[in-house]
């Protein structure tokens, strides 16, 4: 795990101070709203529908035990009970009071977090492959770039006014958990024919009012090339970034507008001339940040435990939640653990203050105090122990986070939409229940299989909607909420944006519409497809009929 | 003229968020901020308005309040029109500090 270094420490209690003040200015008049906001929202808060909202940075989805527990003890303390995990792996709370913002800011200083860069037009909080430092797909662990990452765009001089905000996503597997084709930077790690580690880079991905896949800006970048080559592509972003039009202003669009050679070149043309000296980072620094995310110390176990294998034999609750949640490790004997925040009776991402201390003590016993967050808004314990997974699967029983729902047609990607946000067209969270009631089974739900449904309250598109097999958009006309479809779409390395399929829905429509769709996916399937696949051998016509029947 | 800012039609409400707790509030008949909607002043007179107005812009410089606007209210229900404003009104449909609090 990563330690903040002195460096940093100092930065965040200079920058609490700061925001400290700026309230306490701002409660007794001496700031008006217009200057006060820009300051709350370079600090994470936001005035959202009905009250403040504060979204802490989760640095690439890694936190600890304690940092967990942290964060129960704020929604306990200064909000109401509970947190929202965010589709760029951050945790939101949705009540707080501004005079409680510095202590807030306070505590999670004393645990090494902030809310800084969680808004504003600047390099946003690095996102990341969840399953980062333990799966086995990997050609190395990916944290150490996010950090350097992070370190090098914390209050980055340069790059803290862009055109629009900038978010980059790394991963160094080559199965897609982290969305890098749908970022403005999407970051892979790869090897090259002479075997030597690199990145390529991926630019101008993007979901938002216009959806576009990142395209290719460098098949292969030498490690020791990334900054001076990221400073390269951010400067002609921020020279030619569309400044005069909001929506036109994310590095998508000047990527599609210039075209990705001429971007390229221009790109290519800006790093010739940096001094690369200056801004590349050591080897030893390199080493020194690789050294933070060492592998804990595996035990050496054999794969199959006896105490895994009998209580698949035994406990069919178990051997289910296994079968779906858990995924392979790159250490024999260890697993992977996905914890579903997709219960039928709680919001996609909600946890409770409750349930965040449970995970933390879960965390400290089998899974060397690690966690993740994922953009699929569900939590990862990153190393357990085959053997130890029954004792873990009935004390997330007890806890209520024993969904065996992971990437099933329940598991759904749901903003706040208008029960929170401030932008919201519609409502999301209402949608997301009433597709989990109507699929609550979950023998048809494993019948149905892998099922990505994405929902956004508006077009800002927070809860990729854009790369949902199914994807639904809430918008309202005339005080009526209604909601577009989209189908086909993949988040997956294979990304893909989703066609819209016609005029919107009500609520008891769309329902009726998506278990239609379901049900003719399931009468047409051949052996071993899913949803998508289904959909892409026979086409968008069949599910429109149905869908519109 | 009139020196209203709203553009709006009908009768209408004043809104804003409290500074300190950000709750959503409007003004009631005696031009104090509620945070009961059922209780706020929908009015259609002009004189009136004008004195909206007037408290809405002093509370926003005292720092009482952020964000006021006059919202346009539908004269048979009472409820604001904007589909937005009536989830102001609502509060959340779904919020998972309810389900604590009911537990
Ligand atoms: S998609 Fe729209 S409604 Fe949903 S969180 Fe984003 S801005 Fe808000």
């Amino acid at each position: 795990m990563y330690r903040y270094d002195e460096f940093d420490a100092q930065l965040v209690a200079e920058r609490t101070k700061q925001f400290r003040g700026q309230v306490e200015r701002r409660l007794a008049g001496r700031l008006s709203e217009a200057e006060f906001r820009p300051l709350r929202l370079m600090n994470g808060l936001y005035l959202q529908l009905h009250a403040y909202m504060l979204r802490v940075a989760i640095p690439y989805g890694t936190l600890n035990s304690e940092q967990m527990r942290m964060l129960a003890h704020l929604a306990e303390k200064y909000d109401r009970g509970y947190g929202h995990i965010t589709t760029r792996q951050n945790i939101q709370y949705n009540w707080p009071k501004l005079p409680d913002v510095p202590d807030m800011l306070d505590d999670l200083a004393s645990v090494q977090m902030h809310a800084i860069q969680t808004s504003g037009n600047c390099i946003r909080n690095v996102t990341c492959d969840p399953y980062a430092g333990a799966t086995a797909e990997e050609i190395e662990d990916p944290r150490p770039l996010a950090e350097l990452l992070r370190q090098w765009s914390t209050l980055h001089p340069e790059f803290s006014f862009l055109p629009r905000k900038f978010k980059i996503a790394v991963t160094a597997a080559e199965k897609d958990r982290a969305l890098i084709k749908a970022h403005d930077i999407g970051i892979q790690v790869v090897k090259n024919e002479a075997g030597e580690v690199g990145y390529k880079i991926i630019v101008g991905g993007g979901l938002g009012r216009t959806p576009i896949i990142g395209q290719t800006l460098r098949e292969f970048l030498p490690k020791d090339e990334l900054l001076p080559y990221l400073t390269a592509a951010l400067r002609v972003y921020n020279r030619y970034g569309r400044r005069d039009n909001k929506y036109k202003a994310r590095i998508k669009i000047l990527v599609q507008e210039t075209g990705i050679e001429a971007f390229t070149n221009q790109v290519e043309d800006e790093y010739e001339i940096i001094d690369v000296s200056d801004i590349a980072v050591s080897e030893a620094e390199l080493e020194r940040i690789s050294s933070y995310f060492a592998s804990p110390d595996f035990e050496d176990l054999k794969d199959d435990p006896s105490e895994l294998t009998s209580a698949i034999a035994d406990n069919r609750a178990f051997s289910l939640w296994a079968k779906n949640n858990v995924a392979a490790h790159k250490a024999s004997g260890y697993s992977i653990v996905n914890i579903s925040l997709k219960p039928l009776d709680l919001a996609p991402g909600d946890i409770t203050a409750e349930q965040m201390r449970v995970v933390a003590d879960l965390a400290d016993k089998y899974s060397f105090g690690e966690l993740r967050t994922t953009h699929q808004q569900n939590l990862v314990l990153p190393h357990v122990k085959q053997a130890d997974l029954p004792a873990l699967f009935a004390q997330l029983q007890a806890a209520k986070l024993a969904s065996d729902n992971i990437n099933l047609i329940t598991d759904i990607i749901c903003c706040p939409g208008m029960d929170f946000c401030a932008l919201a067209t519609a409502r999301s969270i209402p949608i997301s229940q009433a597709i989990a009631e109507r699929f609550a089974d979950p023998e048809r739900q494993r019948t149905i299989g892998e099922m990505q449904i994405k929902i956004s309250g508006c077009i800002n598109a927070c809860g990729h909607h854009h790369v949902g097999h199914i994807g639904i958009l809430g918008l309202e006309k005339a005080g009526v909420e209604f909601y577009q479809v989209k189908l086909g779409g993949d988040s997956s390395e294979h990304a893909e944006i989703g066609k819209v399929t016609g005029p919107g829905f009500s609520e008891s429509e769309l329902i009726d519409g998506i278990e239609n769709m379901v049900d003719l996916y399931l009468k047409q399937r051949e052996e071993g497809e899913r949803f998508l696949d289904t959909y892409r051998r026979i086409g968008i016509e069949p599910f429109k009929e149905v869908l519109y029947a | 003229m009139s020196t209203l800012k709203h553009k709006g039609k009908g009768p209408q409400a004043m809104t804003a968020n409290e500074l300190q707790d950000g709750f959503s509030v409007w003004l009631d008949p005696s031009l104090n901020w509620t945070r009961i909607f059922a209780d706020a002043l929908r009015t259609e007179d002009e004189d009136l308005m004008e004195k909206m107005q007037d408290k809405a812009d002093a509370d926003e410089q005292n720092n009482i309040v952020v964000g006021t606007y006059f919202i346009d209210i539908e004269p048979d229900t009472g409820l604001p029109v904007r589909y937005r404003e009536k989830f102001r009104v609502k509060g959340p449909s779904y919020d998972t500090a309810d389900l604590l609090e009911s537990q």
